[in-house]
């Protein structure tokens, strides 16, 4: 451990980023056509920070920008604009160039969908040592095979289960390879894109148990994405809600769930089904997420919202901080809700 | 009691395959009345879908019906010729699949393949089968569906879509519907739009409703009775309240255990090691026993048979006299 700076920064600060995709038609399509160029804002200037050994989680509907957000954390996909710096160092400025390919070794990412994040020709044990050769972590042959077992039976596989392809897994125990091969290059920050979202519920409980042990084993810092509100508040500490490529309200894990300040936030809450009989829904919710391509004007929520007014039809609302949580919405900035 | 609109009885359906034949659904039996909805929850792999393709008689091959009756209104439906089973699906049983993309032909206006579902199912025809169209969009809850009706599926919103599916299942008044994740494609706002119209459609037209899910919170949100499903049988089934809040089966508890949910501030979720069988090596005895923590001396080596206890049946030696078994 270094000794503690003297002002508190955050593991991963998230300022202002955005991406914005072009989406036009071919230029031929255009010229012919007089058609204009289009752009699809997939995420607009999303700030979040992550101490360690924290959860974020970040919820939302899908098209809601969730996997932008995570790809562009990890760098798979450039922002437009803003930062992303991890542990002091910026993940987007040249300067950093050299400090990035460092700080690259500490972040590792989980994806959805394990029938495709796994290479279907490679062995489970090639799979999970390809980071560990990649950065040279292990310099002999035995010891990457030592490593390697160790891995398997940290995520609950066998030693001999390394021999074998991916299709011989099930869903659960692949998502299990996925873990241990994000693991094998001792990361700091895992970011997880929907991680149980392909498994069944009695395999998803075994993957986010097993998540939450190793996060107390190795100290491990988590960014979770999800469209399961139910799996966000069971496993972060603290939770970005977003719609339309916008963080509408961010607040720890409790808060939000039991005073939800939004009111989408609120509406998604209520829209979840729950596992009580007694408690089933009355009214209906009204309405869908509208075409990001053409979002409405002012809050991107005002044509669902049951408290909008001219306002929130004309005006965007910025994401106000209050205490440890921070909401977009007109309504609650002037205490009309 | 009145006759039940769908009745299954120990229905059986088999893989044939070169080695032998695989055993995907064994001795599946439940009644669903008129006007009930009748959740069929399980994980992947527990045969919830294969049932359904096997009631509209639409089993792929090698999959076929090796036993068991399955009665509808009084008719027994699972030796039809094919002909004769096609009278029934989309008129007497009506299908709602998951993806809304899938079941529509995009190549069609839906309006057009609402009317075609008519003429084939109703006497109506031409004007007169466009007007119910029009009129099944807009009851389920499809806005300006008199202007929508002309556009095609890509025109609109998965949820929107999903509406229009459900106009095409009710095309013809059927008797029951079977609807497989009707919802799972969906975002949840959407989800409980959907759900709620099934809701009242059930509660209306008096159509019964069979809901296959793996979504134990849909199956809250809808359900009147509840089928627990693991590797091809029904291990439990009861009110949708009993089930839920007191499973009796140690597999519907360890379910119910796992699932996160918003009101409770577990540390950790109840976990069932391992995973679902394989159809080529399903235990023997109860097929759950291997992953069970309650398993004890006849589990391995008996089936336990479904058997009433309280309001609910459930197929679990905990609750069976095990010298019966033994003697079986």
């Amino acid at each position: 451990m270094t000794g503690s700076p003297l002002v508190q920064v955050p593991f991963v600060q998230v300022s202002n980023i955005s991406r914005v995709f072009d989406v036009s038609r071919p230029w031929l399509e255009r010229l012919t056509q007089r058609l204009p160029r289009q752009f699809l804002v997939a995420a607009a200037n999303i700030s979040f920070s992550i101490d360690r050994r924290e959860t974020f989680g970040l919820v939302g509907e899908s098209g809601s920008g969730k996997s932008t957000i995570a790809r562009m954390v990890v760098g798979l996909i450039a922002p437009s604009g803003g930062d992303v710096v991890i542990d002091g160092t910026s993940m987007t400025d040249r300067a950093h160039l050299a400090r990035r390919q460092k700080v690259r070794q500490r972040i590792q990412m989980v994806f959805q969908d394990p029938y495709s994040s796994l290479n279907p020709r490679w062995r489970a044990f090639d799979i999970i040592a390809e980071p560990i050769r990649a950065f040279r972590l292990c310099d002999s042959t035995t010891a990457i095979t030592a490593r390697v077992g160790e891995l398997l039976h940290l995520v609950g596989l066998d030693q001999a289960d390394g021999r074998k392809f991916p299709h011989e897994f099930s869903g659960g125990q692949r998502q299990r390879i996925a873990i241990a091969r994000a693991l094998s290059s001792q990361p700091e920050f895992i970011v997880c894109d929907e991680p149980t979202s392909a498994l069944d519920v009695s395999v998803q409980a075994q993957v986010l148990n097993l998540m939450r042990d190793l996060q107390d084993r190795f100290g491990l810092t988590y960014l979770l994405i999800s469209h399961n509100l139910a799996v966000v508040r069971h496993m972060a500490s603290r939770v970005g809600v977003m719609y339309l490529g916008r963080i509408v309200e961010i607040a720890p894990s409790k808060e939000l769930f039991r005073n939800p300040r939004h009111p989408y936030t609120r509406m998604l809450l209520e829209a979840v089904p729950r596992l009580d009989p007694d408690r089933r829904h009355r009214e209906p919710i009204e309405g869908e997420i509208p075409n990001p391509l053409d979002p409405p004007k002012g809050c991107s929520f005002h044509p669902r919202c049951p408290h909008a007014n001219e306002r929130c039809r004309l005006e965007e609302p910025r994401l106000a901080k209050a205490d440890l949580s921070a909401v977009s919405c007109h309504a609650v900035e002037e205490r009309r809700i | 009691m009145t006759q039940p609109v769908l009745s299954v009885r120990q229905l059986r359906v088999e893989f044939s395959l070169r080695r032998g034949a695989l055993v995907a659904v064994n001795g599946v039996s439940f009644e669903i009345a008129r006007g009930e909805v009748l959740g069929l929850v399980g994980e992947s792999g527990a045969g919830k879908s294969l049932t359904a393709s096997a009631i509209i008689g639409l089993l792929e091959p090698p999959g076929r019906i090796a036993g068991g009756e399955i009665w509808l209104n009084g008719q027994r439906i699972d030796r039809l010729a094919p002909e004769a089973m096609r009278a029934i699906r989309g008129k007497r049983i009506g299908m709602i699949f998951q993806d809304p993309l899938t079941s529509l032909n995009p190549l069609y206006p839906v309006g057009r393949q609402l009317v075609e579902t008519i003429e084939t199912h109703t006497h109506l025809r031409g004007a007169d089968a466009r007007r119910r169209a029009i009129a099944l969009l807009a009851e389920t809850g499809l806005p300006a569906a008199q202007e929508r009706i002309d556009h095609y599926p890509h025109q609109f919103s998965g949820g929107m879509r999903q509406r229009v599916v459900v106009a095409l299942a009710l095309a013809a008044d059927p008797d029951v519907i079977i609807a497989d994740e009707p919802t799972t494609a969906l975002d949840v706002s959407v989800q409980a739009q959907i759900i709620a119209l099934l809701k009242r459609l059930c509660r209306d037209r008096g159509t019964a409703i069979m809901l296959i899910t793996h979504d134990m919170g849909v199956i809250a949100e809808a359900a009147d009775r509840v089928a627990v499903m693991y590797a091809g049988r029904v291990v439990e089934i009861g009110g949708v309240r009993d089930v839920i809040k007191q499973p009796l089966h140690p597999y519907s508890a360890g379910l119910m255990g796992s699932i996160p949910t918003l009101d409770s501030d577990l540390e950790r979720l109840v976990q069932i090691s391992g995973s679902m069988p394989r159809l080529t090596s399903i235990p023997s005895g109860c097929p759950f026993h291997p992953r069970c923590p309650r398993a004890f001396e006849p589990c391995s080596s008996a089936r336990p048979q479904l058997a009433r206890r309280d309001q609910s049946l459930v197929a679990c030696w905990l609750y069976e006299d095990v010298s019966a078994g033994a003697a079986r």
